[in-house]
């Protein structure tokens, strides 16, 4: 019996046994985790949300839907060129964590070496300890009396009276801590990509006359772009609304949006209303951002590959 | 037995509570202190359940239980249980948002706010035997109406902190936060008070309650001097650190940060402005329909103890509003007045008070630290 039909004639189907079973694998396995967001992160970012129309107030009263926090947020100075200044510190840190992770990716995937993973292991290790440890750990050598200051004192470089104190509560300070928590997340989805190129094109390059600079330039670059791309919004995400890290070692120049956030929650007078306006404004940054880094770099093939 | 007693514990409202204690109280009459003695011991035996305290952390867990010991060795059964507030935004956030303390601890500036808020109600003095040996300003500071919202306890200054080998002052005044001449070597509060200390500066009649313009030009100040400052505190400990490591030489302290500074070994003024310090006293508060209203009161009884003040005084360098009380330090004496009792008032100080257009302040003190 032929299963498929000839020319002009149609494929004969092979006839169902009983009635068709109702597929639940895909609801079964998705309900749970999407049941877990809905709960968990869309309801709460709607809670927000309303509070910043004032739909929702922390205070008993009359309420009502309201624009004016976000009118206010629109017309203030203040708060968006804060967001400016965080946004502009984020990029800094992402551009220098991703060119510092790019050649020890590099080393790592493609150097040949049989230690790679155990490097890799080492190169991740500092987050085995916590988070708080490892920024206040700056703080003890970044301070005016700390490992830094102390040998440049020792150098003679600067006199005890006059230490280098930019470089702690600043935003240098900031910069510098979060690039160092950073960059382990950083090197990861590059080494990723790097780890996965087909060597048999560097083999081609090569055998077509390319030099090891133009083989990484037309081929291992490029093929690595959307392992950096990913790196890079690694870092940017998280850092843009940074809190913690700045009110350890920013001082009062060291502030970003994040703190803002948080303080208009809790400091002063609470005023849910603008600080919702300033965290969803920043969430909706961060999700416009990632829809046109992952339709420009088209993520999915990354992934793939 | 047991089971029918726990019965008639449950059934018994508050109410039915309060009328056992009238009749008893009028049997009391006639059977003397001892039968009202009896009654209010079983009013308080009725309440149940752990006292639920919302305070700063620190005053939650002091090991030895010191500040409150008196009441954990009368109440067993009700020791206090804990959760932190870490200023009084979050506290009343935490209130709004459904916690239900039986008294927390504000200080004396939120006393008229929560008292007109429906949040706490009054407390009766008569139940705290410690009461009579308060300081009578502070206590007139925790009334609104000529009832007692808050109970004062824990007190001090808020005043200028500087390295005398660093830091040549030109004058006693709040201005040395300002001083040009000491650039990234001051320390701010992160707190709304800062435009108080700016209106203060500025000679503002009444800086609790400055007038729109006033409000843009202490802002305007506060923004024009910020890349001055080092960092905004907001934990003492944070400050000694910022201070002993030679991070500053000048802050908004409290006395105990002169103390321990001092004990560091550092050359350290405590300043007295010719503006004025601005004295804070924390008063706890009773909340609205407390199920523990007699075993709040005698945890209050217990803060206000002169032992309790001592060991607040000697411990965490606060002064107590208990009169009886002195610290085993010198120092702290001098630098609280403790000999004073005036002193948190006029003409030497500024009574921290009500600021009607708070949310407003606290708007502009997150703008000056984000412009």
């Amino acid at each position: 019996m032929a299963l498929e039909g000839e020319a002009g004639t149609p494929p004969v189907r092979l006839p169902r046994r009983g009635r068709a079973r109702p597929d639940v694998t895909t609801p079964t396995l998705l309900g749970l985790p999407v049941a877990w967001l809905v709960v968990f992160f869309v309801v709460p970012i709607a809670i927000v949300a309303a509070y910043s129309f004032d739909v929702y107030s922390l205070f008993p009263g009359k309420h009502g839907f309201t624009l004016a926090a976000w009118r206010e947020f629109v017309h203030s100075s203040v708060y968006l060129a804060l967001f400016w200044k965080s946004a502009k510190m984020s990029l800094i840190v992402s551009a220098v964590v991703v060119a510092l992770a790019y050649p020890l990716a590099y080393y790592l995937a493609l150097s040949g070496t049989k230690r790679k993973y155990v490097l890799l292991l080492l190169l991740i290790a500092p987050f085995l300890t916590s988070y708080l440890l490892r920024v206040l750990a700056w703080k003890v050598i970044l301070g005016n009396q700390g490992v830094l200051n102390t040998f440049l004192f020792w150098t003679g470089v600067r006199s005890r009276d006059h230490p280098l104190s930019q470089l702690l509560y600043s935003r240098f300070a900031v910069m510098l801590v979060l690039a160092y928590v950073w960059l382990p997340f950083v090197a990861l989805p590059i080494f990723v990509s790097l780890d996965g190129l087909d060597r048999r094109l560097l083999e081609a390059a090569s055998d077509l006359g390319a030099s090891r600079w133009q083989a990484f330039r037309r081929v291992t670059l490029p093929l690595s772009v959307p392992g950096v791309a990913a790196a890079f919004l690694f870092v940017f995400i998280p850092t843009l609304g940074e809190f913690i890290t700045p009110s350890l070692v920013g001082g009062a120049s060291g502030y970003m949006y994040g703190n803002q956030i948080v303080d208009l929650f809790g400091t002063g007078f609470p005023d849910w209303e603008t600080g919702s306006v300033l965290a969803i404004f920043l969430l909706g940054v961060v999700t416009v951002l990632t829809a046109v880094f992952a339709r420009l770099l088209q993520v999915r093939q990354v992934t793939a590959d | 037995m047991d089971d029918s007693r726990d019965l008639l514990e449950r059934r018994l409202s508050r109410e039915d509570l309060l009328r056992l204690a009238a009749a008893t109280g009028g049997a009391g009459l006639l059977a003397g202190h001892a039968g009202f003695a009896q009654a209010a011991r079983a009013q308080l035996e009725a309440e149940k359940g752990r006292l639920q305290v919302l305070d700063w952390a620190g005053y939650g867990n002091d090991g030895g239980q010191a500040m409150f010991a008196q009441y954990v060795k009368k109440y067993p059964k009700n020791k206090p249980q804990f959760t932190y507030m870490t200023n009084e935004a979050d506290a009343l956030a935490k209130i709004h948002a459904g916690l239900k303390p039986d008294l927390f601890r504000p200080y004396v500036g939120w006393t008229k706010y929560f008292a007109t808020s429906g949040l706490v109600q009054p407390w009766d003095p008569k139940l705290i035997s410690n009461f009579k040996h308060l300081n009578p300003f502070m206590v007139k500071a925790g009334q609104y109406n000529g009832k007692q919202y808050g109970i004062p306890d824990d007190w001090g200054f808020d005043a200028i902190l500087y390295r005398s080998d660093k830091v040549k002052p030109k004058a006693k005044s709040w201005g040395l936060l300002f001083d040009e001449r000491y650039k990234g070597k001051i320390a701010w509060f992160d707190d709304i008070e800062m435009f108080e200390i700016a209106g203060l500066y500025l000679g503002f009649k009444d800086p609790w309650n400055q007038t729109d313009a006033q409000l843009k030009q202490s802002q305007k100040l506060l923004i024009s001097k910020k890349h001055l400052v080092r960092t905004n505190w907001s934990s003492e400990t944070d400050l000694w650190q910022l201070f002993g490591s030679g991070e500053v030489w000048i802050a908004y302290a409290w006395p105990n940060d002169w103390v321990q500074m001092k004990k560091k070994g550092l050359k350290v003024v405590y300043m007295h402005p010719k503006e004025k310090p601005i004295a804070w006293v924390g008063m706890l508060m009773l909340l609205k329909g407390t199920p523990r209203y007699r075993l709040a009161h005698a945890y209050a009884d217990a803060w206000s103890s002169a032992k309790s003040a001592k060991w607040l005084e000697d411990n965490y360098g606060y002064g107590h509003a208990n009169t009886l009380a002195r610290p085993s330090s010198s120092d702290l004496l001098r630098a609280l007045q403790l000999t004073n009792p005036r002193a948190v008032t006029e003409p030497n100080a500024h009574l921290d008070r009500d600021i009607p257009r708070r949310a407003l302040y606290a708007k502009m003190w997150e703008q000056v630290k984000a412009s």
